[in-house]
């Protein structure tokens, strides 16, 4: 039942924006071009899609007495039992702070008694199912199948609608809903919601029937004129929301690639709005194009885990009677309680398990396996989707060069939710990656992080700097993945989603303030004009640097988000001190990202007016692209309220993988990689010290303090003269600027290479191809004269004389058909007369 | 049995089971009898004959179509004689009685449209029509040899006065006449056939011939030098130029460009559709009858790839004859002629599986070449029709049925000529169109009996190099409407799609279209064509 309401209600909210694009380009291109209806039905659409998610996601915790608040926050049941008490009233008290997801306050303590059975059903479930060796990823999932609702039951998979059978090869359209898909969900659509009406305000410019578009240059100087597109605008924008919530929604892996291509189709059509400037239609090829690269691995990983597990889906799919059809993926790779996987004992290859944690049995009685490296490469193959898709090293370039854009899309596109999109699916397909693939991960996002952030510190523009902070940020969360704090990085693409999408918007409301000017030393000194977007702004600044103040609870939501994932990778480095980078360069990144942050805001809104012309025309926005701003402002404040005791932290992680919790104690091959488990983190040192949690706490605020008053030292006093520095600096500055040469890099590496082949193919076709063509060519020609004579008289001579036989055989018959009756009635008689002389003279006697 | 107790029997008999299963060739009776009525008290004015007709030829397809339902539902037995064991009923004949109901149905819906016999005529010409319809019907139920040539003549004699129907031309006079003294040469013959056959095999009950045959042989392998055989063997032959004569075979099919010149076009679509359908249901009928009794394997064997050679020399002949006509209704006559040859194949090629001596083994095949020659008339009906439907509304306008009268037609009319180059690729076979689904079903029986007989991959290897052949005039008409100009002084040719006419040949078009891509349909049409060929030849 509650399964059912569930995924009706995001169903809605899934296709109510794929409606509000059809309508939108077809009714967009019939209607006016001054009309703002489509922006307004697109509100609508992913509005109402809000309401729905919201209503799901309060529906959910209901249904479960809101079980996921009320589980100890890291999974230690047992241990943490007094803390997680004392957590549970606080999450309950501060949960008016958000609106959506808290349980009402009168109900708190009637669902107590629920909530307290279904705690025990949680705590206890893993014990038994381990105990009968059945420890699968939701315990309670598996009740789920005798077909009775059960209170406690908080994932809930299906098929929505089968396409295709190919043989064995199920192509369905699947759900999959846990916690962190309803708080996806949630999030997507508020975000985007607020990214609509901003978006209303800052494209007015469109709605004319002659834009002038002043970057772009037709070939004799003039500006290119152009009907304004703004429904076209908001079309793609539902069809991108319609894309990324499918996505999140997928029940399986393949639907999850059809919806990743979707957004990639939409992030195309949005970085080349413009597409009449040579720029914007650049960024988009070459966003396109990059994602195809990591696609590309996306697929490898696709065959490699259709040809070994015969499925894509993520969870089991049920018969009429509650058996289980198909196990789903994530059942088929078995951990067992240490968090190991089940493996051959001869071969070392892992066992494909059924959704009871029994191997399955191939024909011949032999354990299905599937090779250790392979599951890898599975792994590796996914992961490189997402590299693409979240602008992870080596193919992060496009994201910058994305911000062609129109700054919603940025917003909402290039920062809040698709680039997300990625480290999503590393969170929803976690139970799949093994220990190598994490650590890779790890390091991905570890180098990504600091080198983004180095390039932010010296980039000027006021998008661009976002945009690094942007992949810097997604650097952190796949760190925070990789080091096997699944809640920690997911917490932080919330968070994340929140303050980035609050700044992109701020940053967008200057642009259209200053009239399209994006040049930070062209701007200073804009709070006094500007004041609520310049407020805000330093809302997001402070919340993306992590600022709090010690000892007390006040701190925006960036503060929580890092905070768990530097704690994460502590408790990593201290299981394996070989990694140690994993911790201290994200550290030192925590300075890095509050110091460019502090820049970027000191730069535009404090000081003097560097440029008086922007200036003096620069002016607040309108209230439709303020109040967005305001809301975004509260959430990106005060979304982590709590931290990872919070309500936030606790829904993300209500559904983790259950092999989480454990942790894993040294790995299967020979990197022997511990993966801590999250209790550790959080527990005291032995010698009676702060906990992991609070040392890295304490670390990553002093690097952020440092940061930020070091920025304000270079950009909000005048003690220093930046020009001096950055002379002294020049090496380190121009090789900054350059991004790390990473474009100049691919271009000696694939480009030019690239170039030097395709000549080498143009010669060789030129030379000795054309040659043996033209050869070829003049020898036909030769043939072809000879061929000529033959045909006109030899060939044609037949064709002509069998046409001519058969004009004749016709004209013959004519002669005999002039309707002379006598004749006509000696036919049949000559005709039944030949064939009784046939007859006698063939057939059997 | 006192006589009055046979009468007795005889009226409960009729009663009870044969006139229910006489329910579509009632409906078309009591029909003629109404339009006659009709205009007998001067109510034609108000109520034209094509109304009456439409409402007889709905209440016959009704009528059918409640038969195929009770037999499917399977209520009653799936093949029962009635009228003494003169006509049988399955859903072979009910499966004929569907198609010519509907068929019926089209025609007379064109000749509303293109008011081919005016107010005054249409009793006369409806009554023939349908008198025409029944006799088919009666082709598709015959049990009895003497109904076989009641059921041919009852078709023949009212087609012979539609070709004729336009009085005032004499060249329609001239080929009613030619068909009418053919067709009486030919029904001689045929006349001459059965009364061998009834004569030495002391029956004229087909469901018997098989068994009277293998008796007359005696025990041995039947042989022209057993005279009883040799006089059953003329018997047959002379019954199948009879309906050679009605499917236009080489070389019985003199008759047939003339009359198709002579009659209006939507006549000769009736005649080449219809009169083809009922005879070919009989040949099935007659064919599966003699086949089967042991020693009777070879003889019959003969037949069969007789019937191929024939097919073969008729396809061809058709398909090349056709290359120098510049009449449309005569290439497609023609055509229809070549046609013949290629459904024809179906038939050989279900006899020579059913006498290969391992029936039983190829008991799917032959039911699938059955099935094949049911797809193929379902599919022709609406080409063909759609074909010929064109050629008359055309001439409405332009008042010529040559083929530069439609020349560059599509600058006029494009939905008469789109329609006419899907029914024309369709004929000649070419994807997506019914046609070619048609043709590979008749082209793969044939190459399953090749495994028998060797001359049925010859005969696999002709139709496919006809289908070659063929395209060339096809293509000429089509490129005559498509490509070449309209000449400025040729009459204007007005039918848009959105009119009773343009929206008939499209619907037709689309049929044919859907026919050959709408899995559904398809899936359909052959599982209702296999059940129908599964009741004639199961009956071995």
């Amino acid at each position: 039942m509650v399964g059912e309401t569930l995924r009706n209600l995001l169903m809605i909210a899934w296709l109510l924006p794929l409606a509000g694009f059809a309508v939108e380009i077809f009714g967009g291109f019939w209607g006016t071009r001054q009309s703002k209806l489509a922006a307004w039905l697109a509100v609508g659409c992913i509005g109402a899609g809000f309401l729905c998610s919201a209503s799901a996601l309060v529906i959910w915790g209901q249904s479960n007495g809101w079980a996921a608040l009320h589980r100890g926050g890291h999974g230690d049941h047992g241990a943490a039992g007094h803390d997680s008490h004392e957590h549970d009233s606080h999450g309950g008290a501060e949960g008016h702070q958000d609106p959506h997801s808290s349980p009402p306050a009168t109900e708190h303590g009637a669902s107590e008694v629920n909530s307290a059975a279904a705690t025990h059903l949680l705590t206890v479930a893993p014990a038994v199912s381990a105990a009968a060796g059945m420890l699968i990823q939701e315990p309670v999932a598996a009740d789920a199948s005798a077909g009775e609702a059960v209170s406690g039951q908080t994932v809930f998979s299906g098929t929505i609608y089968s396409l295709a059978t190919f043989g064995d090869l199920q192509l369905s359209i699947d759900y999959y809903i846990d916690s962190l898909t309803l708080v996806m969900f949630t999030m997507v659509t508020l975000i985007a919601t607020c990214i609509h009406l901003f978006a209303m305000g800052y494209m007015s410019d469109e709605l004319t029937e002659e834009y002038v578009d002043h970057h772009a240059h037709l070939s004799n100087g003039h500006h290119v004129h152009r009907p304004g597109r703004f429904y076209r605008f908001f079309a793609f924008l539902s069809l991108f929301c319609f894309a990324m919530l499918g996505l999140v929604l997928a029940g399986n892996i393949f639907q999850v690639f059809i919806f990743w291509e979707l957004v990639g189709i939409c992030s195309f059509l949005l970085i080349g709005f413009y597409t009449e400037r040579k720029t914007a239609s650049n960024a988009a090829n070459k966003a396109f194009i990059m994602n195809r690269v990591g696609d590309f691995g996306f697929l490898i990983g696709l065959m490699v885990l259709w040809t070994f597990f015969g499925t894509f889906q993520f969870g089991s799919t049920y018969a009429a009677d509650g058996s289980v059809a198909q196990a789903g993926l994530f059942e088929m790779v078995h951990r067992d309680s240490h968090g190991k996987l089940l493996t051959d004992a001869a071969t070392g290859d892992v066992i494909i398990t059924d959704a009871s944690g029994n191997a399955q049995l191939k024909a011949d009685g032999q354990a299905r396996t599937i090779p250790y490296y392979l599951l890898v490469v599975a792994g590796l193959g996914v992961f490189a989707g997402c590299i693409g898709k979240s602008a992870q090293f080596p193919l992060q370039t496009w994201l910058p060069d994305a911000m062609e854009g129109p700054t919603p899309v940025s917003a909402l596109v290039h920062s809040a939710t698709m680039v997300a999109a990625g480290v999503y699916l590393v969170g929803r397909f976690y139970p799949m990656f093994v220990q190598e693939v994490l650590l890779t991960i790890a390091y991905v996002g570890c180098i990504t992080l600091f080198m983004a952030a180095t390039i932010a510190v010296v980039a000027t523009d006021i998008k661009k700097v976002l945009a690094y902070s942007t992949i810097s940020q997604l650097g952190y969360m796949m760190l925070g993945l990789g080091v096997f704090g699944w809640g920690a990085g997911l917490f932080h693409l919330i968070t994340h989603a929140f303050f980035k999408s609050l700044m992109f918007l701020c940053s967008g409301s200057v642009i259209h303030g200053c009239h399209h000017e994006q040049e930070m030393p062209k701007m200073g000194g804009l709070l006094k004009k500007m004041p609520i977007t310049g407020l805000t702004m330093l809302v997001g600044v402070i919340a993306i640097s992590g600022l709090a103040i010690p000892g007390t609870p006040i701190a925006f939501s960036g503060f929580h988000s890092k905070d768990a994932v530097v704690a994460s990778a502590l408790g990593f480095v201290k299981a394996n001190p070989g990694h140690f980078l994993l911790f201290f360069v994200p550290l030192l990144t925590a300075g890095i990202t509050a110091f460019y942050m502090f820049r970027l805001w000191f730069f535009t809104f404090i000081g003097k007016p560097r440029d008086r012309h922007v200036y003096d025309h620069c002016h607040e926005s309108p209230a439709i692209m303020t109040v967005p701003l305001l809301v975004l402002s509260v959430f990106a404040a005060f979304c982590a309220v709590g931290g990872e005791e919070g309500v936030l932290y606790k829904l993300i992680t209500g559904d983790q993988p259950a092999h989480i919790a454990e942790g894993i104690a040294g790995g299967l091959s020979a990197s022997g990689i511990t993966l801590p488990n999250a209790h550790s983190i959080h527990a005291p040192s032995e010698s009676g010290g702060l906990s992991i949690h609070a040392q890295a706490g304490a670390w990553a605020l002093l690097a952020a303090f440092a940061g930020a008053l070091i920025a304000y030292v270079l950009y909000g006093t005048e003690l220093v003269n930046l020009h001096e520095v950055k002379q002294q600096l020049s090496g380190a500055h121009s090789f900054l600027m350059n991004k790390w040469h990473f474009d100049e890099l691919y271009d000696g590496l694939f480009m030019r290479p690239s170039h030097v082949i395709g000549k080498c193919c143009a010669w060789i076709d030129r030379t000795i191809f054309d040659g043996i063509l033209h050869g070829a060519a003049q020898a036909t020609v030769v043939v072809s004269k000879w061929d000529r004579l033959f045909d006109e008289n030899v060939v044609d001579g037949f064709v002509n004389l069998l046409a001519r036989a058969t004009y004749s055989v016709g004209d013959s018959f004519k002669t005999i058909q002039t309707g002379r009756l006598r004749q006509y009635v000696m036919f049949i008689v000559v005709g039944v007369v030949a064939l009784f002389a046939v007859l006698f003279s063939t057939f059997p006697r | 049995m006192v006589f009055s107790q046979l009468i007795e029997k005889l009226i409960q008999e009729t009663t009870t089971s044969s006139l229910p299963y006489f329910g579509a060739e009632l409906c078309l009776s009591v029909t003629i009898v109404l339009m006659l009525l009709v205009r007998l008290f001067n109510a034609d004015r108000w109520l034209p004959a094509y109304l009456v007709a439409v409402l007889g030829a709905f209440a016959a397809l009704w009528c059918t179509y409640s038969q195929s339902a009770q037999l499917n539902s399977g209520s009653v037995s799936d093949s029962q004689t009635f009228f003494g064991g003169m006509l049988i009923q399955d859903l072979f004949s009910v499966y004929f009685r569907v198609f010519l109901s509907l068929f019926v149905l089209l025609t007379i819906a064109l000749t509303a449209l293109t008011g081919i016999p005016d107010i005054e005529d249409g009793p006369d010409f409806y009554s023939l029509l349908l008198g025409s319809t029944i006799g088919m019907m009666l082709m598709a139920s015959a049990n009895n040899l003497l109904i076989l040539f009641l059921g041919i003549e009852m078709t023949s004699v009212p087609s012979y006065a539609m070709v004729g129907f336009l009085k005032g031309r004499k060249t329609s006079s001239e080929a009613a006449l030619k068909y009418v003294v053919y067709g009486a040469g030919a029904a001689g013959v045929m006349l001459y056939g059965i009364s061998l056959l009834a004569g030495v095999l002391g029956t004229t009950d087909m469901s018997l011939l098989a068994v009277r045959l293998s008796e007359a042989a005696g025990g041995q392998t039947a042989g022209l030098a057993d005279p009883e055989i040799r006089a059953v063997t003329l018997g047959v032959l002379l019954v199948m130029v009879g309906l050679a004569f009605k499917l236009s075979l080489v070389p019985f099919h003199f008759w047939c460009p003339d009359a198709f010149e002579g009659a209006s076009a939507e006549v000769a679509g009736f005649l080449s559709v219809a009169s083809k359908a009922g005879a070919f249901a009989l040949l099935v009928r007659f064919c599966s009858a003699l086949s089967g009794a042991a020693g009777t394997e070879d003889l019959l064997m003969a037949f069969g790839v007789s019937l191929g050679v024939i097919a073969c020399i008729t396809a061809t002949f058709g398909n090349l004859a056709a290359y120098n006509q510049n009449n449309l209704k005569r290439l497609l006559a023609y055509s229809t002629i070549a046609h013949a040859g290629y459904m024809l194949m179906a038939v050989s090629a279900m006899m020579v599986m059913q006498n290969s001596g391992h029936a039983q083994l190829y008991q799917v095949d032959i039911q699938k070449s059955v099935e094949g020659l049911l797809y193929y008339l379902a599919v022709y009906l609406f080409m063909n029709l759609g074909a010929f439907a064109v050629i008359a509304l055309a001439r409405n306008y332009t008042f010529s049925e040559e083929i530069d009268s439609v020349k560059g037609l599509i600058s006029q009319s494009p939905v008469l000529c789109i329609s006419m180059m899907v029914c024309m690729f369709s004929l000649v076979g070419i994807p997506p169109f019914g046609g070619f689904f048609a043709k590979l079903m008749i082209f793969a029986a044939a190459l399953k009996a090749g495994e028998i007989h060797w001359f049925m991959y010859v005969v696999v290897a002709i139709g496919g190099l006809n289908t070659v052949l063929s395209l060339f005039y096809y293509i000429r008409v089509l490129k005559t409407m498509f490509l070449d100009e309209r000449p400025a002084q040729s009459r204007a040719v007005p039918i848009r799609l959105f009119s009773w006419e343009g929206s008939f040949v499209a619907v037709l078009a689309l049929l044919v279209l859907l026919l050959g891509t709408l899995p559904r349909l398809m899936s359909g049409l052959s599982a209702t064509a296999n059940a129908a060929a599964h009741a004639v030849v199961s009956q071995l």
